[in-house]
């Protein structure tokens, strides 16, 4: 699958229902540490794994009076539309967002 | 001439190390040069035992005029305030170092242990460690906030873990030869001619910050080490990338986070583990911003530079 079919694919489990732990957003280090490790362990190369733990949305999420969408996100490859956190590594969209955001 | 003695505390000789590797000038240079007269330095003096003592004890009497008083490493005071977990030449070196400091003409603290505590006196700090006028960022160490030298100046702060080699030699130089006076020192006493700017000033990265794209692990040409790898850069005083190691790079050239090893803080966040070479986040946002941008800003400033980011700086441009 190339980038823009995988993106396709998120956009549909997204917009199906995928339930994702959207809440709590990773509010410290310790917190994006804890997600980040079970990135590792438990995710791995599964899509569907990823976005759940990650929190996927596709819609832009307000935590504590911030925006948070990829579209401003230090992981997010304006011109590839893309995620670059090492765990994560998909297709975005920049309206999209995640618990582990940020700037 | 001037005489120089040059002690050591708490420290693992780091600073020596980096003081013998200097170039311009190199630490012959300070004898053949510029008329500086080593009395007796740990790794360099020929002197052992009561020969030391000897020189040590005709400095505080005054039989040898004593110009400059190097320190490196921190002021023990451990077990108890008595300083006996370091002994000198039959005393602890705290006392040592009290009276050494009151006949000298210039006190020089090398290194961020002799300045601020550094690495020993982290949290719990066992070993009872200060700086020689500092702990950390609160005035006083073991020589106390009013403490003056002979010419007036309090002690010089070299910081650095460790110092680099051309900044110590080049402090020496103009203490020797009677440039003192043009020496302006910051409210942590550090030489302003270093340490105005910031490790950042220079910074081949400089592009990548601008455009809020990340280095994402280290040795990576590519992007800035400010946003995930915990670079200090853009709030560290210190000329690292303005007068090079090794007279050709700098940690973050070479793709390590400068760690703020000027800054009385150092090491920060008393090394608790997930603190080194991480960005520390509260929501996302950095907890410590580049100086002078607060939060508000930091985001506007993010945000709209992300945005206008070009696609050549999203590339690895560092192609062979
Ligand atoms: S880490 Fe950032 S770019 Fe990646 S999905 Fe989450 S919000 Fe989007
Ligand atoms: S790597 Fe560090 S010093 Fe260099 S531009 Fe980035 S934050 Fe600044
Ligand atoms: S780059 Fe930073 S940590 Fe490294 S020597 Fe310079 S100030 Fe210290």
């Amino acid at each position: 699958m190339d980038d823009d079919e995988t993106r396709a694919t998120i956009a549909e489990m997204l917009a199906s229902g995928l339930e994702t732990e959207v809440w709590p957003r990773a509010g410290t280090s310790e917190e994006v540490n804890e997600i980040v490790a079970r990135l590792q362990v438990e995710a791995g190369q599964d899509l569907e794994k990823k976005l759940v733990i990650a929190g996927f949305t596709d819609h832009t999420i307000e935590a504590d009076e911030i925006e948070q969408p990829c579209e401003t996100c230090m992981y997010y490859k304006v011109h590839a539309k893309f995620c670059e956190l090492p765990e994560l590594m998909v297709p975005v969209e920049p309206e999209w967002s995640c618990r582990l955001w940020r700037i | 001439m001037a005489n120089l003695l040059w002690l050591q505390g708490g420290a693992c000789s780091g600073n020596t190390m980096s003081f013998l590797n200097a170039e311009e000038p190199s630490a012959c240079d300070l004898v053949t040069d510029f008329g500086i007269n080593v009395l007796w330095q740990p790794s360099l003096g020929l002197e052992l035992g009561d020969q030391v003592k000897a020189i040590v004890e005709k400095c505080i009497s005054g039989e040898i005029k004593l110009d400059i008083f190097v320190f490196e490493g921190t002021v023990i005071n451990a077990p108890d305030g008595t300083g006996e977990w370091n002994r000198f030449c039959g005393r602890p070196m705290k006392e040592w170092v009290k009276e050494l400091s009151a006949v000298a003409d210039f006190v020089v603290a090398i290194g961020d242990c002799a300045t601020y505590g550094g690495i020993p006196a982290t949290a719990p700090n066992p070993s009872d460690s200060v700086g020689l006028q500092f702990l950390k960022r609160d005035k006083g160490g073991a020589l106390g906030e009013g403490f003056a030298a002979k010419s007036g100046l309090p002690v010089i702060n070299i910081p650095g873990c460790p110092a680099h080699p051309d900044w110590v030699t080049q402090i020496l130089v103009a203490v020797a030869t009677g440039r003192a006076g043009d020496l302006t020192l910051d409210e942590f006493h550090r030489p302003k001619t270093f340490f105005s700017s910031f490790t950042q000033t220079g910074c081949t990265r400089n592009m990548h910050f601008a455009y809020k794209v990340s280095t994402t692990a280290f040795g990576q040409r590519k992007g800035c080490l400010f946003y995930d790898l915990g670079c200090r850069g853009p709030m560290t005083h210190s000329p690292c990338n303005r007068i090079l190691w090794n007279r050709h790079s700098s940690k973050t050239r070479a793709g390590m986070p400068c760690l703020g090893c000027t800054e009385p803080e150092f090491p920060f966040f008393d090394l608790a583990p997930g603190t080194v070479f991480k960005t520390q986040t509260v929501m996302g946002v950095p907890k410590d911003m580049p100086e002078g941008v607060d939060k508000k800003g930091y985001i506007k400033l993010t945000s709209a530079a992300k945005g206008a980011a070009p696609a050549w700086a999203e590339e690895d441009i560092f192609v062979v």
